[in-house]
C-alpha cells in the first residue's frame, strides 16, 4: 500500500483539522497569518512615527499636556523605546523637546494635519459607503492610513464631495492643513434643563465608543439634559431617555443651543407602519448615510412625500412601501432610520 | 506682482470657504439635496394627474399578496423553480439525444471515412477528429438543449414581474448572510449556468453585494454538472438500497446536493461579508415592478442570443483546445505508459486521501473547460489506465455508454467504491468554475483579484469537504 494511506485515519483527521485550521488562520484578515505577516513588513517604524506625530497633534488641539510617559501609554510601547521614538523625531526635526513637554516643530505639525486628514477621510468613507460596523470605522482607518498615499486619498475625497467632518463629528483637516479651533463643552458640564447638539463622539476606547453606538448616539442629534447628579446624567435624544455616567458623557462632545432652535423630539419610525396604513415622511435620520441615504431619496423618501405600507415578504423582513406610485422593498434596518407623520 | 496678490486672494477665498463649510456642520449638503428633491416632489404632486392608475394597481396588490403571504410565498417558490427544472431536464432529454446522435453517431465516423480517405496521417486525424471535434460535439449537445430551454424560461419568469417577488421573500436570508436579496435570482440562475448567472449579478446595484453574488454563484449546481451527479446518485448510492427505493433515493441525493450548495453559498456569502468583503461600497432596496404580459417573441430572441448562444461560444471556443490535450496526453507516451497514465500513477496517493482518484483528479483539470466532458472524459481515462480493451472507442477518444450498468462495470473496474461516488459528487459541486465563468468573472469584476479567489476558494473547500468525508469514513468502517 502507499505510505500515505498507511497512517492511521484517525491520525490523518487530526492532521487534516490542524492543517485546515492552519490555513484558516493564516488567511483570516486582520489577525491571520497573512495579514500579521504583511504587517510586519509593511513599514512599521513609519507607522509607529506617524502615531506618534497624531498623538502630539491631539494633545495640542485638546490643550492637554503631552510628555513621555503618556506617548507611551498611549502608544503602549516601553519606555525606552518610546525614548528612541522621540530622538527620532527630534533628529527629523518633527518634534522639540522642552524639559518634559513635547512639541511639534511647523514640519512636525504638517506632517501630522497630513495623517489625520487621511484618517478621517477614510472614516468618512468607511461610514457612508461601506458595511463596516461604527465601532472598526476607527481601527480600520488606523489601518488604512499607514498605507495609501495622499493621492489616492484626495481621489476618494474628491469623490465624496470633500466631506469636512468625520463621522465622530472631528473636522477634516483641509488639504493645505487648516482645521477649525475647538469647539462645543462635554455633556458633563451641561445643566439640568439646557438643550444641546451633539458634534463629536470620542471614538477612543474602543469599549466607551460601542457603548455609545449601542445607545444610538450619532453627531447631530439633539439632546435635552433632564436630570444631573453626581452619579448619573439623565438626558432625552430622540424622544428615549438616555441614562450616562459623567465619566461617559464626558466622551460627548455637544454645541449649546437656545430653546428656540429645537424640534419636537420623538418621531415615529417607518418601520412602525403597519400593512395598509399610510404616513406622511419626515424626513431621513442624519444616521443614515451616504449612498443608501441617496438610494432612499432617489426612491422618492423625501420630506413631504406620502408612503404607505402595501406587503409584507414571506420572510417578514424587506416590507414592501408604496412610494411615488411603485413598490419598493426596504429592509427594517433603513425603514427604521425613516421619520414619519402618521396621518389621522 | 498683480499676479501674486491675485493669487493670494484666491487663497484667501477659498480657505474663507473653508471654514465657512465649517460652520455649516455635517449635514448641509444632504439638506441642499434634500430640499431639491422635495421641491421637485412638491412640484409634480401640484401638476401631474394620475389617471386610472389605481385600478391596475389594486390588481397587483392582489397577486403580490398572494405571491408573498406567509404560508403561500415559499411552496410556491419551490413549486415555480421545480416545474422550471423538470422541464429542463425532461425537455432536454430528446433534442440531447438528437444531437449526440447526429453529431456523435453519425458525423464523427463520417469524419473518420473521409480523413482515411485523403490518408490523413493518424496523428493529425486523432487530434483533429478524435480530439477537438468530439469534445466541441460532446459540448455542443449536452450544453444546447437544457439553455435554450431555461434561459427563456427563467427569462419570461423575469419580464412577467415573478422573480423581483422571490427575491424579496428571500432576502431575510440573504441579509443574514450579508448579502443582497436579489442574490437568489442570480443563485438560481446558476443552476442554468454559472457564467449567465455571474453576468445576472448585474441586477444587484450595490459593489460588495455583487462581488459576493459573483464569488459564490458557482455554487449553484450547473445544468453541466447535473448528469454527472444523476448519474453516479444513480450507480452508487441507488446501489445500497432496495432496488424499489433506488430511484427515489438516488432524486434525494441528487437534491441533497444542490441543498449543500445553497447552504455553502449561503456560509461563504457570511464569511466573505464579515471579512474580507465588508470595507466594500454596500447599499439596499428592492424595487417590485408591476406585472407585465411578457413579450414572448422578444424575450425567446435575446435569451437565444444574449445568453444562450454567446456561453454556448465561448464554451465550445475553450472545448477545442481541450478536446486536443485530451486526446495528446492519451496517446504521447513517455517508456511504456502514457503522459495521462503517467499523471494518474503520480497523483493516485495524493488522490486517495481525499476518497478520489488519480483519474478524476486528471478528469477535472482537463475538463476546466467544461463540466459536460467530464464524464466522458473519466471513462476514457479509467478504460486507458485499466487496460480494458473491450469497451470504449480507443485511447484519447471519449464516449459514453448506453446503459448505466455498462458505465457501472467500468467505473467499478477502475476500483471505484460508495466513497468514491459520493465524493465525486462532492467535488463536482464543490470545485474551480468551468473556464468560461472564471473568464466572465474576470469580465464583470475586472479584477484579477476576486477571478482568483472564485476560483481557488470552490476547490479548497473541496478538498477540506472531501478529506474529512474519506476520513471519517475510515475511521468509522475500518
Amino acid at each position: 500500500m502507499l505510505p500515505l494511506l498507511q497512517i492511521q485515519p484517525g491520525i490523518l483527521l487530526l492532521i487534516g483539522l490542524a492543517v485546515t485550521t492552519l490555513l484558516f488562520w493564516f488567511f483570516w484578515p486582520m489577525n491571520g497569518g497573512l495579514a500579521l505577516i504583511t504587517k510586519l513588513i509593511r513599514n512599521n517604524k513609519r507607522a509607529l512615527l506617524e502615531d506618534a506625530l497624531k498623538y502630539i497633534f491631539d494633545c495640542e488641539y485638546n490643550k492637554t499636556s503631552c510628555n513621555i510617559n503618556s506617548l507611551a501609554g498611549h502608544l503602549n510601547i516601553a519606555m525606552d523605546k518610546a525614548t528612541q521614538l522621540l530622538n527620532r523625531l527630534t533628529t527629523l526635526e518633527l518634534v522639540t523637546l522642552n524639559n518634559q513637554s513635547v512639541a511639534l516643530t511647523d514640519d512636525g505639525r504638517s506632517y501630522a494635519l497630513r495623517i489625520v486628514r487621511i484618517h478621517r477621510i477614510w472614516e468618512r468613507y468607511l461610514a457612508d459607503q461601506t458595511s463596516v460596523a461604527p465601532a472598526d470605522w476607527h481601527h480600520e482607518a488606523d489601518r488604512i492610513e499607514h498605507v495609501v498615499s495622499k493621492e489616492e486619498t484626495e481621489r476618494l475625497a474628491a469623490q465624496m464631495g470633500n466631506p469636512v467632518f468625520d463621522p465622530h463629528g472631528d473636522p477634516i483637516p483641509t488639504a493645505e492643513g487648516q482645521l477649525p479651533k475647538h469647539r462645543g463643552v462635554r455633556l458633563n458640564t451641561l445643566q439640568e434643563g439646557e438643550m444641546g447638539r451633539i458634534t463629536h463622539l470620542e471614538d477612543e476606547p474602543r469599549s466607551i465608543y460601542e457603548q455609545l453606538v449601542v445607545l444610538d448616539l450619532y453627531p447631530g442629534m439633539q439632546v435635552y439634559v433632564t436630570d444631573v447628579t453626581d452619579k448619573k446624567i439623565t438626558f432625552v435624544a430622540h424622544g428615549e431617555e438616555c441614562i450616562l455616567t459623567p465619566l461617559f458623557a464626558g466622551y460627548i462632545t455637544v454645541e449649546k443651543l437656545s430653546k428656540e432652535e429645537t424640534q419636537a423630539p420623538k418621531q415615529e419610525l417607518l418601520s412602525s407602519l403597519k400593512i395598509g396604513e399610510n404616513a406622511e415622511v419626515l424626513g431621513i435620520s442624519p444616521n443614515c448615510r451616504g449612498s443608501q441615504r441617496r438610494r432612499l431619496m432617489d426612491l422618492g423618501i423625501v420630506p413631504g412625500s406620502k408612503v404607505s405600507a402595501v406587503i409584507k415578504s414571506a420572510s417578514g423582513d424587506p416590507v414592501g412601501y408604496r412610494i411615488l406610485g411603485t413598490t419598493i422593498g426596504i429592509r427594517k434596518q433603513h425603514a427604521d432610520q425613516v421619520f414619519i407623520n402618521r396621518k389621522n | 506682482m498683480e499676479d501674486t496678490t491675485r493669487k493670494s486672494k484666491g487663497e484667501d477665498i477659498i480657505s474663507a470657504a473653508n471654514s465657512a463649510r465649517w460652520d455649516l456642520g455635517t449635514d448641509f449638503h444632504d439638506s441642499i439635496i434634500e430640499s431639491i428633491y422635495e421641491n421637485a416632489s412638491h412640484i409634480a404632486r401640484k401638476t401631474v394627474k394620475q389617471v386610472g392608475e389605481k385600478e391596475a394597481y389594486s390588481f397587483d396588490l392582489k397577486v403580490d399578496k398572494l405571491v408573498t403571504s406567509k404560508w403561500l410565498g415559499f411552496p410556491m417558490m419551490f413549486l415555480v423553480l421545480a416545474v422550471v427544472f423538470w422541464l429542463t431536464v425532461a425537455g432536454a432529454n430528446y433534442p440531447s439525444g438528437l444531437l449526440a446522435s447526429l453529431l456523435i453517431d453519425t458525423m464523427h465516423p463520417i469524419l473518420k471515412n473521409l480523413a482515411a480517405s485523403i490518408n490523413m496521417p493518424w496523428w493529425l486525424d486523432g487530434v483533429l477528429i478524435d480530439g477537438a471535434y468530439l469534445s466541441m460535439a460532446w459540448v455542443i449537445a449536452v450544453m444546447l438543449p437544457p439553455m435554450a430551454i431555461f434561459f427563456p424560461i427563467f427569462t419570461l419568469l423575469e419580464d412577467l414581474g415573478y422573480l423581483p417577488r422571490v427575491a424579496f421573500n428571500m432576502d431575510n436570508l440573504f441579509r443574514k448572510a450579508g448579502a443582497h436579496g436579489k442574490q437568489a435570482l442570480t443563485m438560481s440562475m446558476g443552476f442554468g449556468c454559472n457564467a449567465a448567472g455571474v453576468v445576472a449579478a448585474r441586477v444587484i446595484d450595490s459593489p460588495r453585494e455583487r462581488l459576493i453574488a459573483i464569488i459564490t454563484n458557482n455554487f449553484s449546481l450547473c445544468n453541466g454538472r447535473w448528469p454527472t451527479q444523476i448519474l453516479i446518485a444513480t450507480i452508487f448510492i441507488g446501489a445500497v438500497v432496495p432496488a424499489s427505493l433506488a430511484g427515489v433515493v438516488s432524486a434525494g441525493a441528487v437534491v441533497g446536493m444542490a441543498v449543500l450548495g445553497i447552504f455553502f453559498s449561503l456560509v461563504v456569502s457570511w464569511g466573505l461579508s464579515k471579512s474580507v468583503l465588508k470595507g466594500e461600497a454596500s447599499s439596499f432596496s428592492l424595487e417590485l415592478p408591476p406585472y407585465r404580459p411578457p413579450r414572448v417573441l422578444q424575450t425567446l430572441y435575446t435569451s437565444l442570443i444574449d445568453r444562450t448562444v454567446i456561453v454556448l461560444w465561448r464554451a465550445v471556443v475553450f472545448a477545442i483546445p481541450a478536446g486536443v490535450v485530451i486526446w495528446l496526453i492519451a496517446n504521447i507516451k513517455i517508456g511504456d505508459l502514457s503522459l495521462a497514465e503517467h499523471f494518474i500513477d503520480w497523483s493516485n496517493p495524493f488522490a486517495l486521501v481525499f476518497g478520489l482518484n488519480g483519474v478524476i483528479l486528471l478528469a477535472y483539470i482537463i475538463a476546466i473547460p467544461a463540466n459536460e466532458i467530464v464524464i466522458p472524459t473519466i471513462l476514457m481515462l479509467t478504460v486507458l489506465s485499466t487496460n480494458m480493451t473491450d469497451v470504449g472507442a480507443g485511447s484519447g477518444v471519449m464516449f459514453e455508454l448506453d446503459s448505466i450498468a455498462d458505465t457501472a462495470n467500468v467505473l467499478h473496474a477502475g476500483g471505484w467504491t460508495l466513497l468514491t461516488g459520493i465524493n465525486l459528487m462532492m467535488f463536482s459541486l464543490l470545485h474551480n468554475p468551468c473556464s468560461t465563468t472564471i473568464l466572465t468573472i474576470y469580465k464583470e469584476t475586472k479584477s484579477l483579484k476576486w477571478t482568483l479567489v472564485s476560483t481557488f476558494l470552490p476547490i479548497v473547500l473541496g478538498l477540506i469537504v472531501t478529506f474529512f468525508t474519506t476520513q471519517l469514513w475510515y475511521l468509522f468502517t475500518t
